[in-house]
């Protein structure tokens, strides 16, 4: 399952913290038209550089599902930004 | 094995080791696969393989307001993709990153990197735990890196 929500997570300074749960989803919806446009031009890429296209759309799509769970949290004393994927 | 024997048995008809020393060595390599088996066993029955790397970094800088703490989860399935997109590399390309890692002075061939040897390595992962501390009048940082 690709990731479906990002929850991002931001701290001030005034330890005030902003949750915002962006939906994933509805940037792959409008990703998609994109890289149906772009797919002939990814394709000749992928042979000028001697790339099987198949096998780097196969590596490209285990990359965005592998993306689940990852969480990035960096945190200070006068600020944090926090960023999970689910 | 049989390779390992065969180079035993050279070495001792060079005149390298002796007859006792080649009556040990092939008696430890013959001990050493049961030896690993039997203490595998338990162990693959009651270790689960780590699904995380998380890296850990505690930065105390002088001058600064206050410590930076950084905390990354990473899945492990992200990583076999990302050995997986390493395979990707053009060969040329591959073989610039490779020159421009010996120029550090690193001793590693990106080229040898499989998704086959990442299974293994994430095998051994499970053990493994990384601590890092360094301490001095300008900055104390603390970097841990493990499986969970």
């Amino acid at each position: 399952m690709i990731p479906l929500v990002a929850v991002v997570s931001l701290r001030g300074r005034e330890s005030r913290t902003l949750r915002v749960w962006v939906p994933l989803i509805l940037l792959w919806l409008l990703l998609v038209p994109f890289a149906v446009l772009l797919s002939p031009l990814i394709f000749i890429v992928c042979l000028v550089c001697r790339v099987n296209p198949f096998h780097a759309f196969s590596v490209g799509w285990q990359i965005l599902r592998a993306l689940n769970d990852t969480q990035v949290a960096v945190e200070h004393r006068s600020a944090g930004v926090s960023i999970c994927v689910f | 094995m049989n390779e390992h024997r065969l180079q035993i048995l050279q070495m001792l008809s060079e005149g390298k080791i002796s007859p006792d020393e080649a009556e040990r060595l092939i008696s430890a390599m013959e001990e050493r696969p049961s030896a690993g088996s039997s203490q595998k066993a338990p162990e693959s029955g009651t270790k689960a393989r780590p699904k995380y790397l998380r890296v850990q970094v505690d930065s105390e800088e002088a001058g600064h307001e206050g410590p930076t703490k950084v905390n990354v989860r990473v899945p492990m399935q992200l990583l076999r993709a990302g050995v997986k997109l390493a395979g990707l590399i053009p060969p040329q390309a591959l073989h610039r990153a490779n020159q421009a890692i010996h120029e550090q002075g690193i001793p590693f061939d990106l080229s040898q990197i499989k998704p086959e040897n990442l299974e293994e390595l994430i095998d051994q992962l499970s053990d493994l735990s990384v601590d890092v501390d360094q301490k001095d009048h300008e900055a104390n940082v603390k970097v841990r890196v493990f499986c969970e």
